[in-house]
């Protein structure tokens, strides 16, 4: 036992006392912060400039719309 | 496994006919390298959107994911769900933009402008290396699957795969590769939508999948249990069913402990992959404004979100139907030989080669464009004029093509453990160290290019080590347990790699002389955005 497997020993077990559903909270917060961190961008940033957007320009509610999938496909499984 | 029959080869063909039409068309507007390498910068968002999507699932992925699906179940289906979607929302807005105002051809070029020429070279040749490799393997999985469906040889398949990639790509370059791309893209979706919708009818609908699989698993793992008892082993406690969890526990029976994916994939491999590969970033680089960049990974994430329900759930209903199988690569193929009738066959089968081809081709001009740019016009002809470039573009192409051919055609011998995990172990070698090295040069002004290739070649030097010390051969000679409880621990090389690399990257970049304000200048003032449609 080298003194490189007594560290991994000890990181997998601080990580397995971890409860999995604290973890499954990590996975569903990566998309809501990220999906927060996009509605604070400005506007110039996420719809073209020299033309009103379309719907499908408006890209907020595209990325709302990928990130929420996330959030309810790791809710679900 | 039964051949295609009349109806099948029609759809097959005229899928096949029509990627070639879309490739000579494109191919007619080629004048100069940046045509070639960039689609002379013309490219829509749409067009790109489907284009990373197509590249992002390739042939391997179709059979290894519904393969690792079969074998360990839905936790497969995280890489393409917390690997891509968040890093492709934060990459749209943070990354894609600041390479898009630089005017760069290649993520090398931005080492060198960033760092020193030597950081370009590390990373062309790592890059160049990788792709190769994975151009081959792509090439050898085509093989497999399409020669019990096609009644060919694999030698056959393999020639008839790559010439075809090869004639398109040769042509119309990255443009090519794109509108292809969207063919592929609709054609894979297609194919492998209608598995999965023919699929949970068969077995009875979602819940039915639901309750089936998990009685198939809850049989096989006590029968698992009693054969070790009755083996005179100690009876250990009932393993949990784990094929219906994306999040896994550390001591998961399957290789996608949480940990691994959560630091291993989705903080590192996954935006390793979407910022720094060249293959990714590559079509957005060919995008007709910045918007249009963004734009494309935005609604590539969106797009993402669909891709394991259609190539990863196929492997849980192959749970239910064949249970028995020893091997989880036949899962897809055998679901497709028995549920499909005839013509949906063909369609799967051009789902296949759609998939795969999107994802050959796009390394195809990728290498191309390392070794033409960064190579070639860098080291070896400064003065190459565009059109010179694209001749050595198209003569690279060529070459490549033949390596990949003759790469698959010897290939077997390393099919021990799974294509998939080959391509990640591969990945997992130099992808951490890149992505380290890359994040340094845009957001520390301090690292330095001595810092960058220490760091670099200390971080790969971390992944080899790893991996040869887990080798069975090599810890049993010295007497040690494994460093690693889980079969196919790459997604735990990609962490040390990355922390090694940003170790060595600090300290080295701190004892050594900074860079000058006017290098820096050319990376970190991004004010100046090209917004709106302007080229």
């Amino acid at each position: 036992m080298t003194p490189v497997h007594q560290l991994g020993l000890w990181l997998r077990e601080f990580m397995m006392q971890i409860p999995l559903p604290i973890v499954r909270g990590l996975f569903i917060a990566v998309p809501v912060v990220i999906m927060v961190w996009v509605w604070t961008l400005p506007r110039g940033e996420t719809e073209p400039t020299d033309h009103p957007a379309r719907w499908d320009e408006k890209l907020k509610w595209i990325a709302t719309a990928a990130l929420g999938a996330q959030i309810v496909i790791y809710c679900t499984f | 496994m039964q051949a295609l029959d009349r109806l099948d080869i029609t759809m097959l063909v005229g899928y096949l006919t029509l990627t070639l039409v879309i490739g000579v068309i494109v191919g007619r507007r080629m004048r100069t390298g940046l045509d070639f390498f960039l689609a002379g910068r013309r490219l829509p968002w749409w067009a790109i959107g489907f284009s990373l999507v197509a590249t992002d699932i390739g042939g391997t992925d179709i059979m290894g994911v519904g393969g690792a699906t079969y074998n360990h179940g839905i936790a497969a289906g995280n890489f393409d769900w917390i690997g891509c979607v968040p890093v492709m929302i934060i990459a749209a807005f943070v990354f894609v933009p600041r390479f898009y105002r630089m005017k760069i051809y290649t993520i090398p070029e931005f080492m060198e402008r960033r760092y020193n020429a030597a950081v370009r070279i590390a990373l062309t040749l790592c890059w160049l290396l990788f792709m190769a490799f994975n151009m081959g393997i792509m090439l050898y999985a085509s093989g497999k699957l399409l020669e019990p469906l096609l009644g060919l040889s694999q030698t056959q398949c393999i020639w008839l795969t790559a010439i075809l990639v090869g004639l398109y790509t040769f042509t119309g370059g990255l443009a090519a590769v794109v509108y292809t791309d969207v063919l592929q893209c609709v054609v894979m979706i297609a194919g492998c939508l209608a598995l999965l919708v023919m699929g949970i009818n068969e077995v009875g609908g979602v819940e039915e999948l639901h309750r089936r699989v998990r009685d198939v698993r809850e049989r096989q793992i006590e029968n698992e249990r009693q054969a070790v008892v009755d083996a005179g082993g100690a009876e250990s406690p009932t393993a949990r069913v784990e094929h219906l969890d994306l999040v896994l526990p550390v001591n998961t029976r399957t290789p996608f402990p949480w940990t691994g994916i959560f630091f291993g994939l989705a903080l590192i491999l996954s935006p390793a992959y979407w910022i720094g590969n060249q293959a990714i970033i590559q079509r957005s680089l060919g995008a007709q404004s910045e918007f249009d960049a963004k734009a494309a990974y935005v609604w590539g994430a969106l797009l993402k979100n669909l891709i394991p329900f259609i190539i990863a759930v196929p492997g849980l209903i192959a749970v239910v139907k064949f249970p028995e199988l020893q091997d989880g690569d036949k899962a897809i193929p055998r679901l497709v030989a028995e549920m499909f009738p005839s013509g949906l066959r063909g369609l799967f089968v051009a789902a296949f080669m759609a998939a795969l081809m999107s994802s050959v081709d796009s390394y195809l001009n990728s290498a191309t464009t390392l070794f033409s740019h960064d190579l070639y016009k860098r080291f070896l002809q400064p003065a190459a004029t565009e059109r010179g470039l694209l001749i050595v573009g198209r003569a690279t192409t060529v070459a490549l093509t033949t390596w990949g051919i003759v790469f698959a055609l010897n290939a077997a011998q390393f099919d021990n453990s799974g294509v998939y995990a080959i391509f990640q172990t591969l990945m997992a070698f130099f992808q951490g160290p890149a992505l380290a090295i890359l994040l340094a040069g845009m957001f520390w002004r301090r690292a330095t290019g001595t810092g960058a290739v220490a760091g670099f070649l200390a971080g790969v030097a971390m992944s080899v080590s790893l991996y040869t010390v887990n080798q069975p051969a090599v810890y049993t000679a010295f007497g040690w347990e494994p460093l690693f409880q889980i079969q196919d621990p790459y997604l735990y090389f990609s962490i040390w790699a990355f922390l090694t690399t940003s170790i060595v990257l600090v300290i080295v970049s701190l004892l050594s002389r900074p860079t000058s304000p006017e290098k820096l200048a050319d990376i970190f003032d991004t004010s100046k955005s090209t917004r709106g449609t302007e080229p």
